[in-house]
């Protein structure tokens, strides 16, 4: 569905990419995570043909978004960063506004289906600028949504929104991705990962790895902390589960055994900050 | 193509006419400049001095500023916000955004043009006839129109509300030392003459100067006057293929 291969980006000289390949397969949630700066927003205006990339291939459903800009666009749906609204027109008259250029059939139902789908029905004739960060932001995802996309590229959808909110996004994204739609999605919210099928973790333009959120745990070390005749002994192992019954053998009248495991969180973040266990 | 144009322009008319205060700074901004040119004209008069071959193309500066300074920064304030990413992606295409736009802005434009012009006419007592008053219309107009498409294409030049400013005055000010308003063409130098061909502003004063002259009408200037929509026709293409799409 999307597929990038050695994808790099400059801005004079700002290396905002730098030979970032990945492949997200069709219906699934993929999650590009890193702190900001990583690339993440340059990746995905690539993708939606917003930025020239300076080397490397793109494609979505096999297109190059430059050179087939429109048929790409027709199928994919943009959450920016930004709510990117119109602030002085109703939660409605936006969302109208961006689906009228899809010339969608029984638009106005439309317009009311995704209304009713981030729920601001009830909001729906009132102007933007009185909206909460999070209201700006189900608008933005309505105006994403309305065309029926069978791609959704968002960025940073859930920055600066409420933890209930945030929960209520990933059930929208759930089941979008269960009724067939490929999402791509950026976020900093280290805690958001378990709801990925995949991530892929950036650093400086890079990415550092690309796997299934479990498969990124399994890279987290567990510290284990034994007394035995009143000394603490400390270790650090890679492979807990095999590791931890070899290292016993040499603490036979151990009192005390404290084991703590890297959490999805800590293994994302020692990404991040450029420790990595391998 | 025309249903996405015509999407822009209702859009961009629904925000202006939410705008109140934009609205009434538009429409009370060249009633009140207007005005203020009465009351310099009046002090200025001298027997070597008579104003009423200034009154007219004055006042069409006056319509060229105030629309080209409020349309200098709309595409600005639409790439900063990111709606215009938002637009090209959701398939909205740079001609439809740009001719949405100067339909939109026309609309204001008529109004303002219609306010200069009456007003002008009861300050001034001109006293023109009413085909010259619908022909001096028509040129305010349609050089509002271009200040509209001149503004939108400095627009696509700035990344920010900040980088319109110096543009203004590098319009503005040429324009009206070259256009003939202040000095007639012919007096100045040969490379100023030229330089004045490339502005809306020289061709609409030629074309006032004639048609406020007794038994003369537009057509008696029409060489002059379709460089106007001509004029108007090459912005628009030229702004047209000056908004960036990506970076």
């Amino acid at each position: 569905m999307i597929t990038v291969e050695n994808l790099h980006k400059r801005f004079g000289q700002v290396v905002a990419l730098q030979g970032v390949s990945l492949t997200v397969d069709s219906g699934e949630i993929f999650g590009l995570m890193g702190a900001n700066g990583a690339g993440k927003t340059t990746m995905i205006r690539v993708l939606i043909g917003a930025t020239r990339p300076t080397e490397g291939r793109v494609s979505v459903f096999s297109l190059n978004p430059m050179t087939h800009a429109r048929q790409v666009r027709k199928q994919i749906g943009y959450m920016p960063q930004a709510p990117a609204l119109y602030e002085d027109l109703s939660a409605r008259a936006n969302i109208r506004f961006f689906a009228r250029a899809h010339e969608l059939d029984n638009l106005e139902d439309r317009v009311d289906e995704v209304l009713d789908f981030v729920d601001l029905r009830e909001r729906q004739h009132d102007a933007v600028y009185g909206f909460s960060g999070g209201m700006k932001q189900r608008v933005s995802l309505a105006c994403a949504l309305v065309h029926r996309p069978k791609v959704l590229l968002l960025d940073e959808p859930t920055a600066g929104v409420d933890p209930k909110l945030r929960e209520t996004f990933w059930q929208h994204f759930r089941q979008l991705a269960a009724e067939g739609v490929t999402i791509l999605v950026s976020t900093h919210q280290m805690d958001e990962a378990f709801h990925c099928n995949r991530l892929a973790i950036m650093r400086a333009g890079q990415v550092l790895v690309s796997d299934t959120p479990q498969k990124v745990m399994e890279r987290g070390q567990t510290r284990v902390k034994i007394q035995q005749s009143g000394a603490t002994h400390e270790a650090t192992l890679q492979n807990y589960p095999t590791e931890l019954p070899a290292l016993m053998q040499y603490y036979p009248q151990a009192e005390r055994i404290d084991i703590q495991q890297d959490t999805l969180e800590d293994v994302v973040l020692s990404l991040i900050r450029g420790v990595d266990h391998d | 193509m025309i249903e996405r144009t015509f999407a822009v322009m209702r859009r961009v008319l629904a925000q202006l006419i939410r705008d109140r205060r934009f609205l009434v700074l538009s429409v009370l901004a060249p009633f009140t400049v207007i005005y203020l040119l009465k009351v310099f004209f009046e002090s200025a008069e001298t027997p070597f001095f008579d104003p009423t071959s200034f009154v007219a193309p004055v006042g069409a500066f006056l319509v060229h500023f105030i629309t080209y300074v409020l349309c200098a920064i709309v595409l600005v304030r639409e790439r900063t916000a990111h709606t215009l990413t938002r637009m090209f992606v959701n398939g909205y295409r740079q001609h439809e955004i740009i001719v949405g736009y100067v339909l939109a802005y026309t609309t204001l434009a008529t109004v303002q043009s219609l306010i200069v012009l009456s007003e002008l006419n009861v300050l001034f007592d001109l006293g023109y006839s009413f085909g010259t008053l619908l022909s001096l219309y028509v040129v305010i107009w349609l050089l509002a129109i271009i200040s509209i498409a001149l503004g939108i294409l400095v627009s696509n030049f700035a990344r920010n509300e900040g980088q319109v400013f110096p543009f203004i005055p590098m319009v503005i000010v040429p324009n009206v030392f070259v256009s003939g308003i202040i000095v007639p063409v012919d007096r100045m130098p040969e490379w100023a003459q030229v330089l004045g061909w490339f502005t809306p502003l020289y061709y609409a004063n030629e074309v006032i100067q004639e048609i406020i002259l007794p038994n003369q009408t537009l057509l008696d200037s029409l060489d002059r006057f379709v460089v106007l929509p001509i004029y108007g026709i090459a912005v628009l293409i030229l702004a047209t293929l000056t908004l960036r799409e990506m970076d």
